[in-house]
């Protein structure tokens, strides 16, 4: 992948996960800020998953292509179901709920960065 | 002075941060099993079967601690608790004698492949699973 997109991707996954927490010791049930914070990471992710998903079907070939696909799709879908179980429950607990599918998202793309490392691209 | 409380919802609060982390380890453990299973199922019929297992349990535990219904908690703690005897034994036994599993499952060395928040999961389940409970 490009290596400073997985860099800029673990840094917000970990950012988030910071966010979230504090949101729940702040006492602060889940809304606009969250919205926006898990969006922003959404998008990133969107991108990262793009250009990976464009590369493999353009003809990388990766010793495991079916494993790796599945962690992009996976990447892409727990934050926004995390956000929605967040929300669907307004108390404080919300911000973890979404820091812990900030993590989960994270190792994630660890998963990917590494599975995309063992193709030599 | 106690008084008679009915059960909480397991999916209230803090529960929903557990559910959180089951509902990620159902998915991981369900794509990791499938993998395992589809692609190379006869290199280790054991532990990929036992992989199935665990993301069996797993997705019964999200949907058990999630639900309402009157079943919901008997789910969850048949699964909480099915989840606490697979990590142990599988642990054990990956432990004294590791030949049977030439690949790693989710509950291998107690989930060591996992930071063992496999081991650390059930207990918590099931002190939510308590807390929660009915008392008086």
């Amino acid at each position: 992948m490009i290596g400073a997109l997985v860099i800029v991707a673990y840094v917000a996954a970990a950012a988030v996960a910071v966010f979230g927490v504090v949101t729940t010791v702040l006492n602060r049930p889940p809304g606009r800020p969250h919205r926006l914070v898990v969006g922003a990471f959404e998008a990133l992710l969107v991108v990262q998953a793009v250009i990976a998903a464009v590369r493999v079907f353009g003809g990388v070939s990766l010793p495991e292509q079916s494993t790796f696909l599945i962690y992009l799709l996976v990447s892409v879908c727990v934050m926004p179901i995390g956000l929605q179980f967040a929300t669907a429950e307004p108390t404080r607990w919300g911000g973890t709920v979404i820091a812990v599918a900030a993590i989960g998202t994270g190792v994630a793309v660890w998963r990917i960065d590494e599975l995309w490392a063992a193709g030599g691209v | 002075m106690s008084e008679a409380h009915p059960p909480r919802a397991t999916a209230s609060g803090a529960g929903r941060v557990l559910i959180a982390i089951y509902a990620i380890f159902a998915l991981s453990a369900t794509a990791r099993a499938g993998v395992q299973i589809a692609g190379k199922f006869s290199e280790a019929p054991v532990a990929y079967l036992l992989s199935g297992l665990a993301a069996v349990v797993y997705i019964l535990a999200t949907i058990g601690l999630a639900g309402t219904k009157p079943w919901s908690r008997r789910l969850a703690w048949g699964a909480v608790g099915f989840e606490l005897v697979g990590v142990i034994v599988v642990g054990l036994v990956t432990v004294l004698d590791s030949g049977d599993f030439p690949d790693d499952t989710v509950w291998s060395v107690f989930g060591r492949g996992y930071g063992f928040i496999p081991l650390v999961l059930p207990f918590v389940g099931l002190w939510w699973l308590r807390r929660t409970r009915s008392s008086g």
